[in-house]
C-alpha cells in the first residue's frame, strides 16, 4: 500500500498524470473577485492577537515559570520570616492555654488563662475587664530582655506604661549580679479597665517567656455585701423606732441597744469589706518578671539557626499553597471534567458527522 | 521583490515578515479552487466556495500564522469549512423539501472534470475525491493533508490509496 507521494506517484503514475492534467483552474470571474479583495487595512484586534498566541506553548512555559515564582516567594518569605530576632518567640513551658470567650457562668468563679513565649500580637491574653461586671484581674508574666542594659530600660518602661494607664507601681525588685542573668520583679496596679492595654504593652517589651491571667468575677459578692448592707440598715432602723417607744421595758431595751451595737458593728465591717471588693474590682494585680536569662526551649531553637527557620517557613508556605492549591483543584474538578466530556464529545459528533456528510456515494 | 506585510504583536517571533493577502490569494487562488472542485464535484458551487473562502480569510487574515503551516493549508482549512457549512445548510433543505430530495439524482450540471476522468470522480465519495485533490492536485504532504482532514497520518494514507485504487478501476470499467 503506498505510503508516500514516491509510491502513489509511481503505482499510481497514469492516474495522477490524467488528474494533473485535468483544466481544474480558477475561471477569471472568480480570479477578479477574488483580486478585488485587496489588502486588509484593519489594524490586528484583539481577537486576532490572541489567536497568534501559541497556547500549548504558553502553558509549558507558563507552568514552570509559575513554579519557579511560588518557589521565590516560599524563599524569600522564609528568609524574612527567620530574621524576626528575639521578638520571634518559642514556647519554653508546656501549659496548656484555655481562652474562655465569656465570664464564668458561675458568679465568683474565676477564669484561668496561661500561655507561653508568644510573640505580643498574637499571644497577648484577654482578661475580659471592662464589659460591664465587676472582675478582679491577677496577670503574672515573664519577658526576656537582650541584657542587663536592656532589663533596666524596660524596667523604667514597664514603670512608666502602668503610670501612664492610671495605675501605680506596688513593689520593684532589681537583682543584677555579675556572672548570673539579671532579674527584676515588678507588682503592678492596673485599673482593671486598662489590663488588656497593659498586658499588650507590657509584652511588647521582650519575649514573652510565660503568662497567666485570672479573673474573678465580684458581682455576686457584691450583690451579696449590698444586700447585708441593706438588711443591716433596715435592722438598726427597725430597732431605733422600737427604742423610741417609752413604754419598753428596762431589761428589753438593754437587750435592743446590744442588738442594736452589734449591727452597727457589723454594718461597718460590711461597709469595709464592701469598700475593699470595690478596690478589687477597680485594680488590677500584674505581676511582672523581665529576665536577661534564655529559655532552654528557646536557646534551641536558636541553635538551629537562622536557615533552619528560613527552610521551615519556607516548607510551610508551600505546604499552604499546595492545599490551597488542591482544594481549588478539588472544587474545580467536576466542572473542568464537565468541559472534558464536552469538548471531546463535540468533537466526537463533529467528526462523524462530518464523515457521514462526505461519505455519501453517488449512485 | 516579495510582497510582505508585518504584523506587530508583544511576541517578538510572531513580528516575522510574512506575505501579503494579495500575493496569497493570488499564488493560492488555483489550489483552493481545484480543492473544492473535487470537494464538490460541482464547478459552480466551488467557484462560490472559492469565493466565500477568499472573502473570509480576508476576514481573519491578521489571524493566519505561517509558523503553524503554510497558506495553503491554512485557506484549504477555511475551503472545508466553508464546504461542510455548505453540505450541512444542503442536507437541512433537503430534509425540508422531501419531495426534491426523493427525486434528487445526480447533478444535471457539466462534470467538474470532462471526460473519463470526470464521470469517475463523479461516483467517487467526496471524501475520496477531498484526498485526492489535497495530496495529488496540491501537493500537500501526509501529514499536511492529515491535519487538514483532522484524521490521523495513517488513515489519511489509507484513504489516498483506496481513492486511487477506486479511481482506476472505475476508470478501467468505463474504458471497457
Amino acid at each position: 500500500m503506498p505510503a508516500t507521494d514516491t509510491d502513489f506517484d509511481r503505482e499510481f503514475a497514469e492516474l495522477v498524470a490524467q488528474l494533473r492534467e485535468a483544466p481544474t483552474a480558477a475561471p477569471d470571474t472568480l480570479r477578479a473577485r477574488v483580486r478585488a479583495l485587496g489588502e486588509p487595512e484593519a489594524p490586528p484586534t484583539l481577537r486576532d492577537r490572541l489567536a497568534l498566541v501559541p497556547w500549548r506553548r504558553t502553558v509549558l512555559l507558563a507552568a514552570p515559570v509559575c513554579l519557579a515564582a511560588l518557589l521565590s516567594v516560599a524563599v524569600v518569605r522564609g528568609v524574612v520570616s527567620s530574621g524576626g530576632g528575639n521578638r520571634a518567640a518559642t514556647p519554653v513551658f508546656g501549659a496548656a492555654r484555655t481562652t474562655p470567650e465569656h465570664m464564668p457562668p458561675f458568679p465568683g468563679v474565676g477564669v484561668q488563662q496561661q500561655d507561653t513565649a508568644k510573640t505580643p500580637q498574637e499571644g497577648a491574653l484577654s482578661s475580659g475587664a471592662g464589659k460591664g461586671r465587676p472582675v478582679h484581674v491577677d496577670a503574672s508574666m515573664r519577658i526576656r530582655v537582650a541584657d542587663l542594659d536592656a532589663l533596666t530600660d524596660r524596667t523604667r518602661e514597664a514603670m512608666q506604661i502602668v503610670r501612664s494607664l492610671g495605675g501605680y507601681v506596688a513593689s520593684v525588685q532589681q537583682r543584677t549580679s555579675a556572672g548570673k542573668p539579671g532579674e527584676a520583679d515588678l507588682v503592678l496596679k492596673v485599673p482593671v479597665g486598662h489590663v488588656d492595654t497593659a498586658l499588650m504593652r507590657l509584652s511588647s517589651l521582650g519575649t514573652v517567656l510565660d503568662q497567666s491571667l485570672s479573673s474573678v468575677d465580684l458581682q455576686q459578692t457584691l450583690d451579696q455585701q449590698r444586700r447585708r448592707i441593706h438588711n443591716l440598715e433596715l435592722q438598726i432602723a427597725r430597732i431605733e423606732q422600737t427604742l423610741r417607744d417609752p413604754s419598753l421595758t428596762a431589761d428589753v431595751r438593754l437587750r435592743l441597744q446590744f442588738q442594736l451595737q452589734a449591727a452597727r458593728q457589723s454594718l461597718a465591717r460590711l461597709n469595709g469589706t464592701n469598700r475593699t471588693t470595690l478596690r478589687e474590682a477597680a485594680l488590677s494585680d500584674v505581676s511582672l518578671a523581665l529576665t536577661t536569662q534564655r529559655a532552654a526551649g528557646a536557646a534551641t531553637k536558636d541553635r538551629q539557626g537562622r536557615a533552619g527557620r528560613a527552610v521551615h517557613e519556607a516548607a510551610s508556605f508551600l505546604a499552604a499553597a499546595g492545599a490551597v492549591a488542591l482544594f481549588v483543584l478539588i472544587a474545580v474538578s467536576p466542572l473542568l471534567l464537565i468541559g472534558a466530556a464536552w469538548l471531546f464529545g463535540s468533537r466526537a459528533y463533529r467528526r462523524r458527522e462530518e464523515q457521514r456528510l462526505l461519505a455519501a456515494t453517488p449512485e | 521583490m516579495k510582497a510582505v506585510n508585518a504584523v506587530t504583536t508583544t511576541w517578538p517571533r510572531l513580528a516575522a515578515e510574512r506575505p501579503t493577502f494579495a500575493a496569497v490569494a493570488e499564488a493560492e487562488l488555483d489550489a483552493v479552487h481545484r480543492y473544492l472542485l473535487f470537494l464538490t464535484g460541482d464547478r459552480s458551487l466551488a467557484e462560490d466556495l472559492t469565493g466565500e473562502t477568499f472573502e473570509k480569510a480576508f476576514r481573519i487574515w491578521r489571524r493566519f500564522d505561517p509558523r503553524r503551516g503554510s497558506a495553503r493549508t491554512w485557506l484549504c482549512q477555511i475551503a472545508r469549512s466553508a464546504a461542510l457549512d455548505h453540505f450541512r445548510a444542503e442536507e437541512r433543505r433537503r430534509r425540508r423539501e422531501e419531495r426534491y430530495s426523493s427525486d434528487r439524482g445526480p447533478t444535471e450540471d457539466a462534470p467538474a472534470v470532462p471526460g473519463e476522468l470526470g464521470e469517475a470522480l463523479e461516483r467517487l465519495s467526496p471524501a475520496e475525491r477531498e484526498i485526492v485533490a489535497l495530496r495529488v492536485l496540491l501537493e500537500l504532504d501526509g501529514p499536511t493533508a492529515a491535519r487538514v482532514l483532522g484524521i490521523s497520518r495513517t488513515a489519511c494514507s489509507t484513504r489516498l490509496s483506496r481513492a486511487l485504487k477506486r479511481l482506476e478501476e472505475l476508470m478501467r470499467d468505463a474504458r471497457d
